[in-house]
């Protein structure tokens, strides 16, 4: 039906008691998410939108059973909650925050690889799976059950993109937002792997953009594993050259991260690739998606 | 953030590593005192942050007084792509016999620290991966265990380099990757790291791009980021938290997200030209969203505006309250579309359809921007929209 979440998943919200915590805490309680419990160090034993605080995060789980976490955490102090996250269990971690140091990035995602953690971001909208719950910030407007699965590097154009197959009455399967920072917790072949495993996801669209090698990656992936059918469309055909940072990461392979490079690599491997979104809507209507 | 080249080889040398005697100079006349310090021959290098600065004339090498007087003459008098030569560097000529390529970024495919070499120095890293990457060896760092100086033994094999380099090879290697633990560097380079006719290794040029994530925690002293941006629109967009970059179209436009805005960008690039990128992140509220506005109006001949805001993070009833109310203080003119959606979507509606801006309630930002053209009409100006870097037109 979904994946990463499904009615199993008992979500706890690190960073409750603050002004965007709690703010989205009421909207994934709206939206029928099971948000069991928060967390605040040295606000354990108040509520947040009748949820309880605990202290810590292995309380929490020991009193809730919670199987998921999201972050509202202040940037600085992420990666010593995301280990605390790791340590008391947790094995799905949303880092909804931006402007977290690439130095702590690569310190969580060495931890959460090796604890067997899925964890997504930083600055990701979180994942939705419409019409049962949500992780994160993605508006529940324009979200519909059905089964086309969204992968988007950035937030906004995940809504986007569902916002336009939801009016065509095409809906999704769950939308995930991978995180836009150079480095992330988990690379878009693995998000995409799971939804070809997914009995109830029956097309893919990723929403990617200029810079770095993600979607170069995800190429080799699509051609070698993914039976179902993907579309891409990649922002930044315009992107100003030289307002972008170079990593010498992807430079090393020849590639630099370009929209018309990455525009090949997924067109190579069978991937239909859009050039204004509005053009989701077509390919849908094409694959008779629902 | 990236560091200006004087400031990259200062910590250079504070760590050891051998870079050339070199003096920054703002005028000819300190130029000319600084190469009679340091001696014929010298080149001169021109301190803006732009990349390919050598073909572009921003390095000259002068033998003498007279070659200097002119060479510093036409660096002070121009443009580096776009950006004034206000500072330039008077290096010592050194005695070259082989350049090589040193950098460290960060991998974000593998999430793991990278260290690059080359035998080709001097010349773009992309370049020689596209012509000749057998030149180039690579090798990733654990995050959890460091580098060790066995991987710059194992570069120098891979790169064939003489054993006679080991050592200062593997010490410039170890003290690059302690500068760019240290300033938590995306990018740390030596292009080109020379072989000295006496067999030395020395670094003569340097980048340093610092985290800007990372500027709050790092302990040593870093020049302000805000001064060093050239466009004073670009750095207003900075002072108030938002990215903005100048573009040479004529349509405003404010967006909540990166990827929605290069996406707006790129819609709206299909019929008219945008005048500038600007995406807030998600801090709005209502005067971040006036002091929006007041930014992108003060390019004067705007012929439209887009506001392309969804409602996840931001509260976007609040954004439109700031539009709106600049809009009226400052009787805005000019049409003004808003595609909105999301948490609070209906209010934020009446909101801005209260200040006589267009709401469109759909999610394709195609039928908003056709909305926009119509109002504007043709005749404007079309087409992508380039970069302005330079102080001066903008």
């Amino acid at each position: 039906m979904s994946i990463l979440m499904n009615d199993s998943t008992r979500v706890i919200v690190q960073g409750i008691t603050g002004r965007i915590g709690s703010a989205q805490t009421h909207w994934m309680l709206e939206y029928g998410t099971r948000v069991v419990g928060g967390v605040t160090p040295g606000k354990g034993g108040t509520t947040v939108e009748g949820v309880p605080v605990f202290d810590s995060v292995l309380e929490a789980v020991k009193e809730t059973g919670a199987n998921a976490s999201v972050f509202f955490v202040p940037a600085a102090f992420v990666l010593d909650a995301f280990l605390e996250t790791i340590d008391a269990g947790v094995k799905l971690i949303v880092i909804v925050p931006e402007h977290i140091p690439v130095k702590d990035v690569l310190k969580m995602r060495s931890y959460a690889m090796e604890k067997g953690v899925f964890a997504l971001g930083p600055t990701t909208p979180g994942i939705l799976v419409p019409g049962m719950g949500k992780m994160g910030i993605m508006p529940a407007s324009l979200f519909a059950p059905g089964r086309v699965g969204i992968i988007s590097r950035s937030g906004t154009l995940s809504y986007e993109f569902a916002g336009i197959l939801s009016e065509t009455n095409v809906g999704q399967s769950t939308v995930v937002g991978m995180g836009a920072d150079p480095v992330v917790l988990r690379n878009l072949a693995d998000i995409l792997e799971l939804f070809e495993n997914d009995k109830d996801t029956d097309a893919v669209i990723v929403v990617g953009e200029v810079g770095g090698e993600q979607e170069e990656k995800a190429a080799g992936f699509i051609a070698r594993k993914m039976s179902k059918p993907v579309a891409a469309y990649i922002a930044g055909r315009y992107s100003p050259q030289g307002k972008k940072m170079g990593h010498a990461g992807a430079i090393v392979r020849g590639s630099a991260g370009t929209h018309a490079g990455k525009h090949e690599a997924l067109r190579a491997a069978g991937v239909e690739v859009l050039e204004s979104p509005i053009d989701v809507a077509k390919w849908a209507k094409k694959h008779k998606l629902k | 953030m990236r560091l200006h080249e004087y400031e990259a080889l200062d910590i250079f040398e504070q760590n050891r590593i051998p870079v050339p005697r070199r003096e920054l100079v703002s005028d000819m006349h300190d130029a000319l005192h600084a190469a009679g310090e340091i001696g014929y021959p010298v080149i001169i290098k021109a301190q803006v942050l732009v990349g390919g600065r050598g073909l572009a004339g921003g390095i000259r090498t002068a033998s003498n007084a007279d070659e200097l007087k002119e060479a510093a003459d036409t660096l002070f008098n121009s443009e580096i792509k776009g950006m004034p030569v206000r500072k330039a560097l008077v290096c010592q000529k050194v005695d070259i016999a082989t350049e090589l390529y040193l950098g460290m970024t960060v991998d974000g495919y593998s999430g793991k620290p990278v260290i690059v070499v080359s035998t080709e120095g001097g010349v773009l890293i992309e370049e020689t991966a596209k012509t000749s990457p057998e030149k180039i060896a690579a090798i990733h760092i654990e995050p959890s265990f460091g580098y060790y100086p066995y991987q710059a033994r194992s570069l120098l094999r891979m790169l064939g380099l003489e054993q006679k380099l080991i050592t200062p090879w593997s010490e410039i290697i170890g003290q690059l990757y302690h500068i760019a633990t240290r300033y938590e560097a995306l990018i740390a380079e030596i292009n080109p790291l020379v072989v000295l006719s006496n067999g030395a290794l020395m670094a003569v040029d340097a980048v340093l791009e610092v985290d800007d994530s990372a500027l709050s925690r790092i302990r040593f002293p870093l020049p302000d980021r805000v001064d060093r941006i050239e466009n004073p629109l670009e750095r207003r967009g900075r002072e108030i938290g938002v990215t903005y970059v100048d573009l040479d179209g004529d349509i405003g436009l404010i967006s909540s997200g990166a990827g929605l805005g290069m996406a707006s960008m790129d819609i709206i690039g299909q019929k008219m030209k945008p005048a500038n990128f600007l995406e807030t992140g998600g801090g709005i509220t209502a005067d971040l969203l006036y002091r929006c506005m007041e930014l992108i109006m003060m390019k004067p001949d705007l012929r439209g505006i887009f506001i392309n805001v969804y409602g996840g993070i931001n509260p976007i009833h609040e954004g439109a309250k700031g539009v709106i109310r600049y809009m009226q203080e400052h009787n805005v003119r000019i049409p003004v579309v808003a595609k909105a959606l999301g948490n609070r979507q209906e209010e934020t509606w009446e909101i801005f359809k209260s200040g006589g801006v267009h709401v469109v309630t759909e999610a394709a930002t195609e039928k908003a921007v056709d909305v926009l053209y119509k109002l504007v009409g043709p005749g404007g100006k079309s087409g992508a929209g380039r970069a302005k870097t330079g102080a001066k037109r903008a």
